[in-house]
């Protein structure tokens, strides 16, 4: 309990920061809403004339695409981005820190297993990217009916909006497996920043070319926005994709936490 | 001459990781304009009829189908993370003395502070040279293995060219944040924070006209790869700009690192 205390308040400042980013960031988009409204009629048009596999390559069906749900389908993919760099920061630094500051040594001679130390640590950066999430959830539909001046299905707008979780927690557990198995980080933000950036430009480049098979691969691509929108759910088998990784991730991690050796000095 | 040639061996692994992940992108991402080419003209008719969703996509107002045309939407990316390079090295060449408790033993030495600064910055600029032209290279070869079409060798010169003045200008701001900030633990999450919000807001404006002079602000709308396949020339404006970015931050480095206590 004292380790998870001390983790949350060590992290209070940074996640209040990322929070109110993430928050102003979405706000920051969302008041360019009225005028792609106008906008949009006209590209109804224009799309209407292109086949339907061609227009579901690039993930836009007609009616989401002029609607705010179809908006904030591109919004939260900015968003997704800015917030899977906050949770590999947080993922990354967690357990590496202690070595990085030489206090491994201090917190490992406490009277506690291995175990409970990751686990505190776990439940901590859990708890903090809770929080993100739930101030977000709760302020953005406030926003987008005082900026946007549009208000969105409750049911979609959550659907869309827990994606930033799933991919938050995917993020937050390729980092808490890399902060444990790499011998010595010496700098988490080009690790972070790197491995985000990357899979997001894996993802980008290819629903431009409409390829498919690299959804498996980049988290960024799991959720496919016109889907959630249409059907009012997710595609389960990413569900089931994104949940096996971070089962594995999570095992791994303790595994190798509990046999590896600390660097002391 | 010393510390020079000691910074350079300290960042030499990583540099060499660095270039060895530009080729890579730059690889990956040519690999999948392969197969995009073949899918014909269409992709390119759609995005220009739209352009906010072009603009989704980072791409505007150019060919997609040429080679140089999808390398434009890769060069975004390319920037992003050599400036991630640049200012990370700014932050960390100077920040690592005191974070790493090895500053009382530097300035134990006989040299002053601000030749500690040159050489740090003589040994960064170095770095970021390299980095620009492994990237360079791995462009130029890429592409031209992919093209069809004329040789774009001297477009994709251009745009390290306006690379490197990015390079350099978050390269000096990292350097300056670390030199002014009395915790040396925050000066590469301020130096990135600042790399970040610029570059969402470039995102920003790609999808609005609202505001157009925010672009001033933004070093990733200086040199645009759309603008620069374009015109075949780099705007003079944003080149002033961004070397008097690089100054000011400079000679706050200089002035701030000269006089302030240093946190040991």
């Amino acid at each position: 309990m004292n380790m998870l205390m001390h983790e949350l308040r060590q992290n209070q400042k940074t996640t209040i920061i990322w929070t109110l980013s993430l928050v102003a960031g979405a706000a920051l988009y969302l008041s360019l809403f009225p005028a792609f409204a106008n906008e949009t009629a006209a590209l109804r048009k224009i799309l209407e004339g292109y086949p339907p596999d061609f227009r579901k390559a690039l993930g836009i069906t007609i009616d989401s695409f002029a609607s705010i749900s179809g908006f904030y389908s591109f919004i939260i993919a900015f968003i997704m981005l800015a917030g899977s760099i906050q949770a590999m920061i947080l993922g990354t630094s967690i357990v590496s820190k202690e070595e990085r500051g030489k206090t491994a040594e201090f917190l490992l001679t406490k009277p506690v297993h291995r175990s409970q130390i990751l686990t505190a640590k776990l439940v901590a950066a859990l708890i903090l990217i809770l929080i993100t999430n739930v101030v977000y959830m709760i302020s953005v539909p406030l926003l987008l009916n005082a900026i946007a001046g549009a208000t969105i299905a409750l049911k979609t707008f959550l659907l869309l909006s827990l994606t930033l979780f799933f991919v938050q927690l995917f993020f937050l557990g390729l980092g808490f497996l890399i902060s444990v198995s790499a011998p010595k980080i010496r700098s988490v933000l080009a690790v972070s920043l790197t491995t985000v950036f990357g899979f997001y430009t894996a993802g980008i480049l290819d629903s431009i070319i409409g390829n498919t098979a690299i959804r498996y691969l980049t988290p960024f691509k799991y959720f496919d926005f016109s889907y959630i929108v249409k059907n009012g759910s997710y595609e389960i088998r990413f569900m089931v994709i994104e949940v096996v990784i971070l089962i594995l991730a999570i095992t791994t991690s303790y595994y190798i936490y509990m046999k590896r050796d600390i660097r002391s000095t | 001459m010393n510390i020079v040639l000691r910074e350079l061996k300290a960042h030499m692994k990583s540099l060499i990781a660095w270039s060895v992940g530009m080729f890579f992108l730059v690889l990956l991402g040519m690999v999948k304009y392969s197969g995009f080419a073949a899918s014909g003209q269409s992709a390119n008719d759609l995005f220009k009829g739209l352009p906010t969703l072009a603009a989704l996509f980072g791409v505007q107002s150019v060919d997609l189908t040429t080679a140089i045309g999808f390398y434009s939407v890769l060069f975004l990316y390319i920037l992003v993370m050599t400036s991630i390079h640049a200012s990370l090295l700014g932050a960390e060449i100077i920040s690592k003395e005191e974070q790493d408790k090895t500053a009382e033993f530097l300035f134990a030495k006989p040299v002053t502070r601000k030749h500690v600064v040159t050489s740090k910055l003589l040994a960064s600029f170095i770095n970021i040279l390299i980095l620009n032209l492994a990237t360079l290279v791995s462009s130029v070869t890429v592409v031209a293995a992919y093209n069809k079409g004329e040789s774009a060798t001297s477009t994709i010169l251009l745009l390290m060219v306006g690379m490197f003045f990015v390079q350099l200008i978050f390269l000096s701001i990292g350097m300056a944040a670390a030199a002014i900030s009395k915790k040396p633990k925050l000066a590469a999450p301020a130096a990135t924070s600042l790399l970040l919000a610029t570059f969402f807001l470039s995102l920003w404006l790609d999808i609005t006209s609202k505001l157009p002079d925010l672009k001033y602000l933004t070093p990733f709308k200086y040199f645009e790869a759309k603008t620069i396949i374009n015109n075949a020339t780099l705007n003079p404006l944003y080149i002033i700009i961004s070397l008097g970015i690089i100054a000011v931050m400079l000679i706050a480095a200089y002035f701030r690192y000269s006089s302030r206590d240093l946190s040991i």
